[in-house]
C-alpha cells in the first residue's frame, strides 16, 4: 500500500508540501531503488506547470517533471541536452525519469545535471512562501546535498538562450546502456568575430559536485584561437589542479586521465 | 538442417509468458515461516559469543545445535558446515537462521543479534594459501627432455577473475515436514544432489526425503551445489519449527555469498626447438575459497583443457585448488575450461608474435584432428571441424586481412580483431558417468497413450523439457503434444544425474531415445507401460583413470571458433565491440531456436567475463560488487552485432547426433576478446577481465 497525494496543480502541491512531511515523487525511478516503506508521496506527474517546455525572450524553460523522452522529442531542446538525455539508462526508464529528479537527486553523476552546469542553467524553486531562482552551481551543496528547502519544489529549469550548437559531450559508463557515468564531460565554445566569446566546461562523476570552473574557462575568453593556444598549457594545468577525483569503484587515476584527455580533445577539436 | 532441428513451441512457453509458471517464491503454504540467514561479518574468526535479543512468540533461531544429522553438507567432500561451528572461514558463512511468521520481524531480529568474534588473520590471496584442497598432476611424453633440449623457453603467467552467474532468480527453497518425511522444493539444477545432502544433514534415510524442483530462473552452474547447502539449512529449520520454512536470498546476499567462477593464475612454460613447440609445462592455481564444494571437478576440467586444441607431444600439467578465507567458488558454465583456454590461447598468440607469425598461422599448425591423442592420452575419436570453422570465420569477418591491417594504427580510435579455438568435453569428466552417476531414465506410457518422461534433469531455462519431449515424440512417431515432462520430483523420477556439464541432452537424452525405441517396439494400445534405461559407456571409449589422468576424459567434444572485433577509444580507454562471431558444433541441434539462444547467451556471458565483469574482495575479504550497479554484465546494446552459426557435425552416439551444447559458447570468448585488444593496442596482455582501467594503463605506458 502506497500513501500519497495526487496533486493536480502547483498551488495544491505546495500547500501539501508546506504542512506535511511528504516525499516529492516525479518519475519515481530513483526512489524505487531504495523505497522508504512508510513514506507518504507527493505525486507531481499531473502538475501541468511542471510539464512545459517553452521559450521566452531570455530562457528556454523546461518543466522539472518533464521526462527524458519528452525532452529528447522536443524541438526546442538544444542538441547537447538531448544527446546526454538519450544516453541515460534505457528507454523504459527515460519514459518515466524526469530532469527534475535527476537534479534533486543531488548526484554529481546526473547526466542531465552536467549539461545544466555547462550551460550555467538556473533553477526556479517555488514554495508557498514565494519563489527564488538559483544558479545550478549554488544548488548543489555536497554529495547528495542540495539547497532545496523541505517546502520547496524545483519547478523549472532555465537555460540561457545562447548558442549551444558548438558543443562537446562524452559520457563514459561501464557499458552502453543502463550505466551510471564513471566520468562525463560537457563543453561549449563560441567564437565571434575571430574571438572566443564563451567557453564553458563541466566535469561530472569525478567528485562530490560537478566541477564547473568559470574562472579557469575565463582564461580563454576574449582571445583568438591563436592567443588561446598560448595559454593552453596554463589552462590545462589549472584544470589538472582543479580536478581531484574521488576514489570509487573505479580508480581516481583513471577518471583523472579521462578528464584530461577529453579536455585536450575538446580544445584540439576547436583548433586550440 | 535435420528435421529434428526445426524449432517448436517450448513446453514451458505458455506458462512463462502468461505468468502461470510458479517459481519457489510464488508458493505460499499454510503456517509457512520465513527464514533469513545471519552471515559471518568476518573472514576468519572464532565465535566467542552470540547475543540474541528476546524473541517474540513464534520466532526461533536455528543453528548448528539443531542439526539432527551430520553438520556437514554432502557435496563431493563433506567439509562445508550446514551451520558454522566455533569458527567462521569467510565473510558470509552462515552462522544461524532467524525464522518466523513475519519477514519484516525476522529482519529486525536479525539486525539485533550481536556476534562477538575473536578475529584471526585471514588468508585472502591464493598465492599465500597454506592449504591445498586438491593437487593433480599428469604428464605425457618427456617434458624434462623437451625443456633440456629447447633453444628457447617462453614463460608467462595468466590471470582470470571471479565471474558471478547473475541468474535472474536468486537462490531460494522451501522445506516442509510431512508425515515424518522432509520435502524441500525450489530453485535447483540437481534434485538428487540435494536429496543426499538433506538426508545426511537431518539424519534420515533417503526414502524419508523428497526433493522437488520448481520452475527455475537460470542456474549456469550456480544452482549445482549451492542449493544442497541451503536445503540442509532450510530443512533443519523446518524440522525444528515443524512447519514449512521458506528462504529466498536477496540479490546482495546472492551475489556476495554464493558460489562463482574460480579466479585463476596459470603459468605456462613452453619449450621451443628449431622453431617448433616441443612441450608445455603448465602450472594452474585456482582459488577455491573456504570450502571444497565443486573445486575438484572444476580443477580437473581446467587441467585437461590446459593445452587447448593443440597437439603437444610433451606435456606436464599440474594444478592446485587452494583454500582462502573467501566465498567458496563453484560451477559456472564451462567450469575450469574458460580459465585455461584463456591462458593457452594467449600464450600461443604471444609465441606466434615472437616467431613473427600471426597467431592463427601458429595455431593452425598445431591444431588437433581426428585420431590424434588428447592431453590425457585418450583419442579424438571423431571429426574435428576446426579448419572449416576457421574458413567460415574468415569469410564472415575477413579476419586474416583485418588482423594485418590493424597492426599499425594511430589516432583516437583503434581497431583490433582476435580469434580463439576451443572445445567443450561433453559430459562428466572421466569415468564419472559410468562409475558415479550411473544414470537411469524412464518413460511411462499411460493408458490414454500419452507418454511421460521421468528424469531428474531440470529445465533451468535451457529448454530441456522441450528437447527431451522432441526426442521421445519423434522416436515414437507420435505427436509432441502427447509427450510431457514435469519438473523433477525425487518421489517420482529415477536418478538420471545432475543437470550439469552439458550432459543432460547428450547422455540422458540418449537414454530416453533408447527407451522410446524400445517402447515403440513393445507399444500396446491403451495399456500402461514403463521402460527404464541405464547408462552404458560407449564401446569406443578408452577408460579414464583419474589417478594419472589417462584415457578418454570425454567421449566426444563440441567445437568452436570465435572471432571478436573491437574499437578502442584511446581518450576514454573504453572499447566498443564491432562484431562477435561464433561458429559452434554441438552435433545436431535438437531445436535450432533453443540452441541459438544458448549460443548467443553464452557467448555474451563470455564477452562479459572478458571485458567488464569485475568482482573482487577488499582487505577484509568483503566482496563489494554485490549489486547489478556494481557488478556490470553486458546488455544486448553492448554487442549489437553478435553472430552465431551452427556447423552440423553429428555425433554417432548422441540422440539424433546431438552432443553437449550449454557450456561451449562461453569458453572461448575471453581469449578472442583479449587477442583483439592486443591487436588494437599493440601490446601483450595476460588477464581477464581486461577493463578500461587496464586499457588506460597500457595507453599511458605506450603514449608517455
Amino acid at each position: 500500500m502506497v500513501n500519497g497525494y495526487q496533486a493536480t496543480s502547483l498551488k495544491e502541491a505546495l500547500k501539501i508540501l508546506a504542512k506535511e512531511s511528504v516525499t516529492p515523487y516525479s518519475g519515481g525511478t530513483d526512489l524505487m531503488i531504495d523505497p522508504e516503506e512508510h513514506a507518504t508521496f507527493l505525486f507531481l506527474a499531473r502538475i501541468s506547470e511542471m510539464k512545459n517546455i517553452i521559450e521566452d525572450t531570455e530562457y528556454l524553460r523546461i518543466g522539472a517533471a518533464c521526462t527524458f523522452t519528452e525532452i529528447i522529442e522536443n524541438e526546442l531542446v538544444p542538441e547537447i541536452l538531448k544527446e546526454a538525455a538519450a544516453q541515460i539508462a534505457a528507454p523504459a526508464i527515460r519514459n518515466l525519469a524526469t530532469i527534475g529528479g535527476n537534479i534533486c537527486n543531488g548526484s554529481a553523476k546526473g547526466d542531465s545535471a552536467l549539461i545544466l552546469f555547462a550551460t550555467d542553467a538556473k533553477l526556479r524553486l517555488v514554495s508557498s512562501r514565494g519563489e527564488r531562482v538559483l544558479p545550478i552551481a549554488e544548488f548543489y551543496l555536497g554529495r547528495k546535498k542540495t539547497a532545496l528547502k523541505s517546502d520547496e519544489l524545483l519547478v523549472e529549469i532555465l537555460i540561457d538562450r545562447i548558442n549551444l550548437s558548438n558543443y562537446y559531450y562524452k559520457k563514459v559508463g561501464a557499458r552502453d546502456a543502463l550505466a551510471i557515468s564513471r566520468v562525463s564531460f560537457a563543453a561549449i565554445l563560441n567564437v565571434a568575430d575571430g574571438k572566443i566569446v564563451n567557453c564553458m566546461t563541466a566535469f561530472g562523476a569525478v567528485s562530490d559536485i560537478i566541477i564547473r570552473r568559470p574562472d579557469i574557462d575565463a582564461m580563454l575568453v576574449g582571445k583568438t584561437t591563436k592567443e588561446a593556444k598560448v595559454v593552453k598549457k596554463e589552462y590545462i594545468a589549472a584544470y589538472d589542479q582543479a580536478i581531484i577525483p574521488i576514489k570509487g569503484r573505479i580508480s581516481a587515476e583513471y577518471r583523472k586521465a579521462v578528464c584530461m584527455n577529453l579536455l585536450r580533445d575538446f580544445l584540439e577539436s576547436n583548433g586550440i | 538442417m535435420e528435421n529434428i532441428s526445426g524449432s517448436i513451441k517450448k513446453k514451458d512457453h505458455e506458462a512463462k509468458i502468461n505468468g502461470s509458471a510458479l517459481y519457489v517464491d510464488d508458493h505460499l503454504m499454510d503456517g509457512m515461516l520465513y527464514g533469513r540467514m545471519l552471515h559471518s561479518a568476518k573472514a576468519k574468526a572464532r565465535i566467542t559469543k552470540i547475543i540474541l535479543p528476546e524473541l517474540p512468540e513464534g520466532y526461533l533461531i536455528v543453528d548448528k545445535n539443531d542439526v539432527t544429522g551430520v553438520n556437514r553438507v554432502a557435496i563431493i567432500i563433506h567439509d562445508t558446515p550446514v551451520y558454522a561451528e566455533d569458527t567462521v572461514e569467510y565473510v558470509g558463512e552462515p552462522i544461524l537462521m532467524v525464522v518466523g511468521p513475519d519477514d519484516q520481524v525476522v529482519e529486525t531480529i536479525l539486525h539485533k543479534i550481536v556476534v562477538v568474534y575473536e578475529e584471526k588473520i585471514p588468508v585472502l590471496d591464493m598465492l599465500t594459501s597454506d592449504t591445498v584442497f586438491f593437487d593433480y598432476n599428469y604428464t605425457k611424453g618427456d617434458m624434462d627432455k623437451a625443456l633440456a633440449e629447447a633453444d628457447r623457453v617462453f614463460i608467462e603467467t595468466f590471470q582470470t577473475g571471479y565471474q558471478e552467474q547473475a541468474y535472474l532468480e536468486t537462490q531460494g527453497l522451501i522445506a516442509y515436514p510431512q508425515d515424518g518425511r522432509m520435502t524441500v522444493r525450489g530453485s535447483m539444477q540437481c534434485p538428487y544432489y540435494v536429496h543426499s545432502a538433506v538426508a545426511n544433514a537431518i539424519g534420515c534415510e533417503g526414502k524419508d526425503v523428497q526433493i522437488i524442483q520448481d520452475v527455475t530462473g537460470g542456474g549456469f552452474g550456480g544452482k549445482e551445489a549451492f542449493p544442497s547447502i541451503l536445503a540442509c539449512q532450510v530443512a533443519v529449520a523446518a524440522k525444528k519449527a515443524n512447519k514449512p520454512v521458506k528462504v529466498i536470498f536477496d540479490r546482495r546476499e546472492d551475489m556476495e555469498f554464493t558460489s562463482k567462477r574460480h579466479p585463476s593464475l596459470s603459468t605456462y612454460k613452453v619449450a621451443i626447438k628449431n622453431g617448433e613447440i616441443t612441450g608445455m609445462d603448465i602450472d594452474v592455481l585456482f582459488n577455491s575459497g573456504a570450502y571444497t564444494t565443486l573445486s575438484a571437478v572444476v580443477l580437473q576440467r581446467g587441467l585437461i583443457c590446459a593445452n587447448g586444441v593443440y597437439r603437444i607431444d610433451n606435456l606436464r600439467v599440474g594444478g592446485r585448488a587452494v583454500k582462502t578465507n573467501t566465498v567458496p567458488c563453484g560451477a559456472y558454465r564451462g567450469f575450469g575450461a574458460p580459465q585455461t583456454f584463456f591462458a593457452v590461447e594467449m600464450i600461443m598468440d604471444h609465441i606466434a608474435k615472437e616467431m613473427g607469425l600471426d597467431s592463427l598461422e601458429l595455431k593452425e599448425k598445431y591444431m588437433v584432428k581426428q585420431g590424434d591423442s588428447t592431453s590425457t592420452s585418450g583419442k579424438y575419436h571423431f571429426h574435428v571441424p576446426l579448419p572449416e570453422m576457421i574458413q567460415r570465420i574468415d569469410e564472415l569477418t575477413d579476419y586474416r586481412a583485418k588482423r594485418k591491417q590493424y597492426q599499425q594504427q594511430i589516432g583516437r580510435y583503434r581497431k583490433g580483431i582476435g580469434l580463439s579455438m576451443f572445445f567443450h568435453g561433453c559430459g562428466f569428466t572421466g569415468s564419472g558417468e559410468r562409475d558415479i552417476i550411473k544414470a537411469v531414465a524412464k518413460i511411462r506410457k499411460n493408458p490414454d497413450n500419452t507418454v511421460e518422461i521421468l528424469a531428474s534433469n531440470a529445465d533451468i531455462g535451457q529448454g530441456l523439457k522441450t528437447t527431451f519431449c522432441k526426442i521421445v515424440a519423434d522416436t515414437l512417431g507420435i505427436s509432441y503434444d502427447r509427450v510431457y515432462i514435469d519438473n523433477p520430483d525425487t518421489d517420482r523420477v529415477p536418478d538420471s544425474g545432475p543437470t550439469v556439464a552439458s550432459r543432460s541432452l547428450m547422455t540422458v537424452g540418449g537414454l530416453l531415445q533408447r527407451a522410446a525405441e524400445k517402447l515403440k517396439k513393445e507399444w500396446q494400445e491403451g495399456k500402461e507401460q514403463v521402460i527404464e534405461e541405464h547408462f552404458v559407456e560407449p564401446d569406443f571409449v578408452i577408460p579414464f583413470n583419474l589417478k594419472d589422468f589417462s584415457g578418454d576424459a570425454y567421449p566426444t567434444y563440441s567445437w568452436s571458433v570465435n572471432a571478436i572485433e573491437v574499437e578502442v577509444d584511446t581518450l576514454t580507454a573504453t572499447t566498443k565491440i564491432l562484431g562477435a562471431w561464433g561458429i559452434f558444433d554441438v552435433g545436431v541441434p535438437i531445436d535450432m531456436n533453443i540452441v541459438m539462444g544458448q549460443m548467443e547467451g553464452g557467448f555474451l556471458q563470455g564477452i562479459g567475463y572478458a571485458s567488464m565483469e569485475q568482482m573482487d574482495y577488499n582487505a577484509k575479504g568483503i566482496i563489494r560488487n554485490n549489486s547489478f550497479s556494481d557488478y556490470i554484465i553486458p546488455t544486448a546494446v553492448d554487442v549489437p552485432n553478435l553472430v552465431a552459426e551452427i556447423m552440423n557435425n553429428p555425433y554417432t552416439h548422441g540422440p539424433y547426433g546431438a552432443k553437449g551444447a550449454g557450456e561451449l559458447p562461453l569458453v572461448g570468448a575471453a581469449p578472442a576478446y583479449v587477442e583483439a585488444m592486443e591487436n588494437a593496442l599493440g601490446a601483450n596482455l595476460n588477464k581477464v577481465p581486461f577493463t578500461p582501467e587496464d586499457v588506460m594503463k597500457i595507453l599511458q605506458g605506450v603514449n608517455t
